[in-house]
């Protein structure tokens, strides 16, 4: 790794930083409407790689019916499990009135549950695709394998998505309105309890598409979702919650400081698991330096 | 003919503290009802118990003659009971234009809203040029011009409106009430709490004043204003 291409990194930069903003945004998502830190988010992550991992293992198509069938499942069975989450444990909690601490230490337990229950059901720790990818080919400085430029495409086509649901359709603007004043949401009229249904649905099944791209480029475990998270975390205070563009140029940044970070850790003669410690030396100087992120950066969100 | 809208003996309050104590209140089409009553005496307890963001504890409610007792806030709202809360009665951080996409949420008549938001800017047309603007950025006039162009965009028959005037200049306040007399003639009934007592009676048809919970006075808005008694006693309005 010490002597990969600067050009090569500049692209790793740019397919971390994707699947980090796919996760970052739909985190925000339920933060924005639910109004506290899910640590669940982790595991709907892995739940996506697990799940793709099965299907892709269960289906014999031709490899891109196969990669849509799976990003397919991966979001449809997280984001249930997310629905399904809110409906049973998170809505009544916030509707008794629960603390932010007891919402957090939910989402905690709920993730562990989550993450033994894989275990039990994929045992064996670290699993990776089989997927006949087209070998790697370099086009210009770059090296290109399909599935690195896979979660760029689909960060590109999921926030653009994102962005014209928020702003352009009725649902869209009922969540942003829920998350803007929830009660003056009730007064005109919008079933506040559906708008959280849905968006818990949409954050849990992009997180489950996130982690299913993470799972595809290299091995993945239970722990998988868990190890990110605070990259993730990063991200979403970086960028000052519920920017959409802060969230953009934060993922990016991280991304380019983790694969930047790993190159001169390897230097040192340093692992790269400490990559996450870079997230982290960074989060803790946003959190005592500029609490409110890149927000002001970018007016008009 | 019964009224639009009738409360029945209400109680309400927060976590089982009893603020409004059985107080019954009627609005007949069309008309212009004014609650006024000192501070802390539960005018917006009584209104926000209505829509359950205050703890209804018993009585009754209904609209046109049909029991409504306990009918979520966002099915009052489409069934066409509106209201504006005191304060953060917009959406910051939506643009004006979605603001009151917001207030036909309900509506089936999806196709009939773009032409009826260009309608109600003829109406609150200081609205117009700020269109695209987020609503957190307007002044408080404009704001509350847009609290009710939020509402109307619903078509309710009954609007209630939690101190529309309040800390409003002198001008903003002419403005407000020019609004809300064109909103009144489209038919539809206002329901307002008022502080300025007497402003409120002479601008409303009846009143109801209410004094630590309960109703201890009511009528038509120009005898109380001539009643010697409820001037003196609850009124303020010492001759
Ligand atoms: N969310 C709440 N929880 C507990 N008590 C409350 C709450 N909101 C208001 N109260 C109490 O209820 C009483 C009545 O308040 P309310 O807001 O209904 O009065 P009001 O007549 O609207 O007064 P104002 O003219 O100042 O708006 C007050 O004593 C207030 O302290
Ligand atoms: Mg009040």
């Amino acid at each position: 790794m010490a002597n990969t291409p600067w050009a090569q990194i500049l692209l790793f930069s740019i397919q971390t930083g994707s699947v980090y903003l796919l996760s970052a945004v739909a985190l925000t998502l339920t933060y924005g409407l639910s109004k506290f830190p899910n640590f669940a988010h982790a595991e709907f992550m892995t739940l996506g790689a697990y799940t793709g991992f099965f299907i892709a293992n269960l289906l014999h198509l031709p490899l891109p019916l196969t990669v849509l069938v799976c990003i397919l499942c991966a979001f449809l069975v997280s984001g249930s499990l997310g629905l399904m989450s809110y409906k049973i444990i998170f809505g009544p909690l916030l509707r008794r009135g629960s603390s932010l601490i007891h919402l957090m230490i939910g989402s905690m337990a709920l993730g562990f549950i989550i993450r033994y229950v894989i275990i039990e059901i994929w045992p064996g720790g670290t699993q990776s695709f089989t997927l006949p990818w087209p070998e790697a080919s370099n086009i210009g400085p770059f090296r290109i394998y399909i599935p690195w430029i896979l979660p760029i495409a689909a960060a590109l086509v999921a926030g653009v998505s994102m962005q014209l649901l928020l702003t352009r359709t009725n649902i869209g603007r009922a969540i942003r309105a829920t998350a803007s004043n929830p009660q003056l949401a009730m007064a005109s009229g919008i079933n506040t309890g559906r708008v959280l249904l849905t968006t818990w649905f949409l954050s849990a099944g992009l997180a489950g598409m996130a982690g299913l791209f993470i799972g595809m480029k290299a091995s993945f475990s239970p722990t998988m979702g868990w190890n990110i998270l605070l990259s993730v975390f990063a991200v979403t205070v970086l960028g000052g919650i519920g920017s959409f563009y802060g969230a953009i140029a934060a993922a990016f940044i991280i991304g380019l400081a983790e694969n930047v970070g790993v190159v001169i850790l390897a230097q040192f003669g340093l692992a790269s698991d400490y990559r996450t410690a870079i997230s982290f030396v960074i989060l803790i100087v946003v959190l005592l330096i500029k609490p409110e992120g890149l927000t002001r950066l970018f007016k008009g969100n | 003919m019964a009224p639009i809208f009738a409360s029945v003996d209400v109680r309400a309050g927060y976590s089982d503290i009893v603020i409004v104590d059985g107080v019954s209140l009627e609005v007949e089409a069309g008309e212009i009802v004014a609650i006024v009553g000192p501070n802390g005496s539960g005018k917006s307890t009584l209104l926000k118990s209505f829509f359950g963001f205050a703890q209804f504890l018993s009585g009754k409610m209904f609209y046109k003659g049909e029991d409504i007792t306990g009918r979520p806030a966002d099915k009052m709202i489409s069934s066409g009971i509106g209201y504006i809360p005191q304060t953060n009665n917009v959406f910051a951080n939506l643009t004006i234009t979605e603001n009151l996409q917001m207030g036909a949420y309900t509506r089936s008549d999806r196709s009939q809203i773009a032409t009826e938001i260009e309608g109600i800017f003829e109406i609150f047309h200081e609205l117009k040029h700020r269109a695209k603007s987020f609503a957190g950025t307007l002044s408080g006039g404009e704001r509350q011009m847009l609290a009710i162009a939020r509402a109307m965009m619903g078509k309710p028959s009954v609007l209630m409106l939690d101190e529309p005037l309040a800390s409003l200049s002198p001008k903003s306040v002419e403005g407000i009430l020019d609004k809300l007399t064109l909103v009144r003639q489209s038919g539809t009934a206002l329901v307002m709490i008022e502080q300025n007592v007497k402003r409120a009676l002479s601008f409303a048809n009846r009143a109801y004043i209410l004094v630590e919970g309960k109703c201890i006075m009511q009528g038509p808005a120009g005898e109380l204003l001539n009643d010697e008694q409820a001037k003196k006693r609850y009124l303020g309005l010492g001759t």
